[in-house]
């Protein structure tokens, strides 16, 4: 069974719908919102259920030579980014609709067609995420990574304000040029491959990986630095972050949960795919000190960044920069299961922690963390589950995150890189403290006196974050006894 | 030395990209633009009469048709609407900045010389030269450093694609048609996008000068 074509049925009705009621300045957000909550998570569904054969083992990947044009594959890893990514949307599209719907009250511009845009952005930004994973050629795989920023430009821009078109146009030009130097090196490789490894070149992935000691050198050494500053640009390596931060926090809740829980990985996955195909050069060793050392200083960066920041979502942007650094330091280690295991889990809390902060900035009428105190007294469902959703973000027991970090760690020490491990761990320390000093601040602190805070009508705004929480703490207690038996 | 004609197109194109860095009007920028496409679109012709597949002849046509025409006309659209013409102020002096692009075509020489013969001589001479691609790229880049306001970044990111273009096509031969044609709808619906926030610039601030969008920062 060929599993593409339908990955992409349900996201694709959904758009051409969204862009139709555009088209016909229909009104019906509210009906198109209910059928995209139905819809994807019946996408997600179906997801599972192509794809189950790929986990089973009972094949070990699809390989579309057969359909459309060669190019595309979906293995082992490619199958779980599917369906994380499926994941993210159907639990930010469910959420989005109590988001907005709070949002629109007393807000006027807020009409039924800029909803309508926005979830034709997000379901056209959703397709071309699963996109980059079922890419086998490193053109395509470029193609749709160009795609998600420009999809994802457009819910930057939401807001409409002068901010929001800040956040919006550096996002696009920074990404843009950086994802041009990637055009730039995945050219390179397709050179490298025509002396003589490849009859004619080739830029699928597969193929150079398996001819990578006949490529020649020089280009491919351009080509994988050249790429990795492109996507690196993409997924916020410093010094190369300075547009995330400001779209992660310009952007409305939903999106940027989107952009954090399932944009991050894309640009980690391209990086995994080239970083594959260099692990298999004979001179790996330089590759995997550049991904290794890039990583760590990222991780150092962003912790240190965490301890000024006035922002709430400015903050989760730069938690996102060091969780992308942990993911780059699992890519050089060369540990696919600890690199996919962290994607997962820093995805499913990140996507929680960004939806509640979108509530509390609502509640709070503000995203200055000087003007969110003490909001545990007024709601104390939501709070609470911020407050573990926070936690889980920083890899603390007993959820997911903790049991990756802690492979990751481990792993740094088996390889006898100490040094890398220290400076993690002291990373990472610092940015548990300053999100929990953050994070108390946000609960506790003496509330703001002139604003009358009403009490919470949590009502189903805590289902989405919670059960996001539920499974992040299911993945710490399901992966923590098979970590302490496979370490005894 | 002899230069082959398609290598004469790609050194012209390296050449109008530097008049484009050596004025800021910037319909006269992109003018130039669209003439440094228009070579780049004749060199991938040449290449058709060269190599004699017909790919590289529709390829041109639609660089040509495309980027040359098409972009060109679009964004000149936006700066009609938005009634700005001018680049305000460049971080560089503009007969500096030209200077600085010979520079870089100097620099370009340099770089491609340093890297390994391209796999294929057969036809090289005719697929334009890696040291023009280098040198758009270059300039491009230095451009987009230099210029403040959204039309001229986005000119400037076009030059770097149109760089990237020239030199996948010398060292080469061009990628696979599909991917070339994804690219290029990459970077068409790359600058209308950018187009639409370059209005609501204007509209927001009065100006599109980009510097000066600074309020986000930590």
């Amino acid at each position: 069974m060929e599993p593409i074509i339908p990955l992409f049925s349900i996201p694709v009705a959904l758009s051409a719908l969204a862009a139709l009621l555009l088209i016909a300045r229909a009104r019906g957000a509210k009906v198109l919102g209910w059928l995209v909550l139905i819809g994807m998570w019946i996408n997600l569904i179906l997801a599972i259920k192509l794809l189950a054969p790929v986990f089973t083992g009972s094949v070990s990947g699809y390989d579309t030579n057969q359909v459309l044009a060669s190019g595309f594959k979906i293995d082992g890893p490619a199958a779980l980014f599917i369906l994380l990514t499926s994941l993210v949307s159907a639990t930010v599209l469910s959420h989005a609709r109590l988001f907005f719907r709070r949002e629109r009250e007393g807000n006027e511009e807020l009409d039924d067609s800029a909803l309508t845009v926005y979830y034709l952005f997000s379901l056209l930004f959703h397709i071309s995420m699963i996109a980059v994973f079922i890419c086998d050629n490193l053109g395509y795989l470029w193609i749709s990574i160009e795609a998600t920023t420009l999809m994802s430009a457009a819910l930057v821009y939401f807001n409409r304000d002068k901010h929001a078109l800040e956040a919006a146009w550096k996002y696009l030009i920074i990404c843009s040029v950086g994802i041009a130097f990637a055009l730039f090196g995945t050219v390179c490789f397709y050179i490298s491959s025509k002396y003589g490894a490849v009859p004619g070149g080739s830029l699928s992935l597969s193929q150079l990986a398996e001819v990578a000691p006949h490529l020649e050198p020089t280009y491919v050494r351009l080509a994988f630095i050249l790429c990795f500053l492109g996507y690196g640009t993409k997924a916020g390596l410093f010094p190369l972050h300075s547009w995330l931060p400001d779209a992660y926090s310009e952007a409305p809740a939903p999106a940027s949960a989107m952009i954090a829980g399932a944009l991050l990985n894309c640009a980690l996955f391209a990086i995994f795919r080239i970083y594959q195909v260099a692990y298999c050069l004979d001179n790996h060793a330089f590759y995997q000190e550049l991904v290794l050392w890039s990583g760590t200083i990222t991780v150092v960066a962003a912790s240190v960044f965490l301890v000024r920041q006035h922002g709430i979502k400015r903050l989760w942007g730069y938690s996102s920069i060091e969780n992308a650094g942990l993911l780059l330091v699992a890519i050089g280690l060369n540990s696919t299961p600890i690199f996919l295991l962290h994607a997962v889990n820093h995805s499913i809390a990140k996507v929680a922690l960004f939806l509640l902060s979108g509530d509390i900035i609502q509640h709070a009428g503000s995203k200055e963390l000087s003007q969110i105190k003490g909001i545990w007294t007024s709601m104390p469902v939501r709070s609470t589950l911020f407050a573990a959703a926070a936690i889980a973000v920083t890899g603390a027991p007993p959820f997911g995150a903790f049991i990756s970090e802690w492979l990751l760690l481990t792993g740094c020490v088996s390889q006898g890189r100490w040094l890398l491990a220290v400076l993690l761990v002291l990373a990472i320390s610092l940015a548990f403290i300053m999100i929990a000093f953050h994070t108390g601040r946000i609960l506790g602190g003496g509330a703001p006196k002139e604003k009358a805070t009403e009490p919470e009508h949590a009502g189903f705004n805590g289902i989405v974050p919670g059960a996001l929480l539920i499974a992040a703490l299911a993945l710490g207690i399901t992966t923590g006894p098979l970590v302490l038996g496979w370490l005894q | 030395m002899n230069l082959t004609l398609s290598e004469f197109f790609a050194v012209g194109a390296v050449i109008f990209a530097i008049f484009m860095s050596g004025t800021i009007q910037l319909r006269t920028n992109l003018l130039l633009y669209a003439i440094q496409t228009l070579l780049v679109g004749v060199v991938t012709a040449a290449f058709y009469l060269a190599s004699n597949e017909s790919q590289y002849l529709w390829l041109a046509l639609v660089v040509i048709l495309v980027k040359a025409a098409g972009i060109s006309l679009f964004l000149a659209w936006v700066l009609r609407r938005i009634n700005v013409f001018r680049d305000g102020a460049t971080y560089l002096p503009i007969p500096i900045a030209m200077h600085v692009c010979i520079l870089m075509l100097g620099i370009a020489h340099f770089l491609a010389d340093r890297l390994p013969a391209p796999p294929d001589q057969s036809l090289h001479l005719q697929a334009g030269s890696a040291e023009s691609g280098i040198a758009l790229v270059l300039i491009g880049t230095l451009f987009m450093l230099t210029r403040k306001t959204a039309v001229s970044q986005i000119i400037g990111f076009l030059t770097m694609e149109n760089g990237i273009y020239l030199f996948t096509l010398a060292q080469a031969h061009g990628m696979p048609m599909a991917v070339e044609l994804g690219i290029l709808l990459d970077v068409l619906v790359g600058v209308m996008v950018a187009g639409v926030i370059t209005f609501r610039i204007q509209k927001s601030f009065e100006h599109i000068d980009v510097t000066q969008l600074r309020d986000l920062r930590d």
